[in-house]
């Protein structure tokens, strides 16, 4: 059995690694909310974007002729997926549970699958650049340490040139692989199609029809743009309060697992003392005895 | 109609105005400002750089806007808007600054990628400080 000096070390360093994972804890709750009131800030504006989009293909009649812009087809005829970009996002730190293993999981099958369709990789993320880097994939963009505010920078980079590359056919669909946020409690990633789109012919609410100036085409080439931008930066966000989420939820458990070790080792050390000091009454009681 | 429109400005970041107004133009992307009165046609069309201007209870009030998108319809005007500011989230003192450096960038640019990057920060600039003035 460890002697008693020995147990009381060892509660000291568990009680230290508690104290470290239950900061950790905290500081995960915090930029949880920050990463969260970012997210609901911008539904508003992805639900209008949405709304518009579906309002304007909505008036497409199916068979009616389609506009010749590129960026037109990418809403009304998608075309056939030869090269295909990805992104794949993920987190820079560890200590967040599946978070990243997860995701790599499911990105590497994705990957797998349309091997050779696979003509662009970015990656969001340290783990995802490691991660890119061990499997000796080819990256095209990497963004790594990126703080909240610069994320609708990084997605408005990625998807200016991602339209780019869609009018000049260099790829035909855009995916987005990430931790989908679903609450504090869940998360879990998934795979998102950001563009062509598959487009319901639902109306708009309201019913009413605009008129689309100077040109329905004009106005399809801006939308494009902008709701690709709005999407990714909605994967950014969604990762982001993920991963908080997830490290959040992970350094809770290490917290209430460093306590009950300690638990576990207080109970320990209480019965070798209390054996020390039998011990000691026997030979006291023994000696006096004889 | 009782004279009013709903106009509403939001950024992918947050939900920058969105009040009763009795009359606003904005800029578009290709074809200079539109102004709207309550009743217009509904229109869907690209927003430019410039400064959205509404009339609130006579009193005149503008915006910045940096590109986005804008749907009009009769009651109400929805700006989706890359990036909108109201004047009185923004420093003059520091726009001066930035406006200084940006000229200096457009002189010294070497190659046309430079220049127009400068040329954009030097006109958002001078917007956002027209819209202190025009408060």
């Amino acid at each position: 059995m460890a002697s008693l000096q020995d147990i009381r070390r060892r509660i000291r360093s568990v009680k230290n690694t508690q104290q470290v994972t239950k900061a950790m804890k905290m500081i995960s709750a915090v930029k949880l909310r920050k990463s969260q009131d970012r997210l609901l800030a911008m539904r508003p504006y992805a639900t209008k974007l949405q709304e518009v989009v579906a309002d304007v293909v909505a008036r497409f009649e199916p068979g009616a002729p389609i506009p010749e812009s590129p960026l037109a087809q990418a809403f009304l005829a998608p075309r056939e997926e030869q090269r295909i970009r990805v992104v794949v996002v993920a987190s820079d730190k560890g200590l967040c549970g599946g978070f990243n293993a997860n995701l790599l999981k499911l990105a590497e099958g994705f990957l797998q699958e349309k091997s050779d369709q696979v003509a662009h990789l970015d990656v969001v993320g340290k783990r995802v650049a490691d991660w890119a880097k061990k499997t000796k994939r080819a990256v095209s963009r990497e963004f790594v340490q990126v703080n909240l505010p610069d994320l609708l920078h990084v997605a408005q980079e990625i998807a200016e040139s991602a339209v780019g590359q869609y009018e000049r056919e260099e790829i035909d669909a855009l995916y987005v692989i990430h931790n989908y946020f679903h609450s504090a409690l869940s998360q879990g990633p998934r795979v998102v199609k950001v563009f062509p789109l598959k487009m319901g012919g639902e109306a708009h609410p309201s019913g009413i029809s605009h008129l689309l100036e100077p040109s329905s085409d004009d106005v399809l080439a801006s939308l494009l743009p902008r709701f690709v931008e709005t999407e990714l930066y909605r994967a950014l966000v969604e990762s982001a309060a993920s991963e908080h989420a997830a490290r959040m939820s992970s350094m809770d458990k290490a917290s209430s697992n460093a306590q009950e070790m300690i638990d576990k080792l207080t109970l320990n050390m209480n019965k070798v003392r209390q054996a020390a000091i039998t011990n000691q009454i026997i030979e006291i009681v023994s000696g006096a005895a004889s | 109609m009782d004279g009013h429109l709903l106009l509403e400005v939001v950024t992918p970041e947050r939900k920058v105005f969105s009040a009763e107004v009795s009359e606003l133009s904005f800029p578009t992307a290709t074809r200079g400002y539109y102004g709207i009165l309550p009743g217009h046609t509904p229109i869907m069309t690209p927003v430019g750089d410039g400064l959205i201007t509404y009339v609130q209870q006579g009193q005149k009030h503008v915006l910045t806007v940096f590109g986005g998108f804008a749907e009009v319809g009769p009651d109400r005007v929805t700006i989706l808007a890359r990036e909108s500011e109201l004047p009185e989230s923004l420093d003059a003192t520091a726009l001066e600054v930035t406006r200084q450096e940006a000229l200096k960038r457009v002189k010294e640019a070497k190659d046309p990628h430079d220049l127009a990057q400068a040329q954009a920060d030097l006109t958002a600039a001078e917007l956002r400080l027209q819209a202190l003035q025009g408060r």
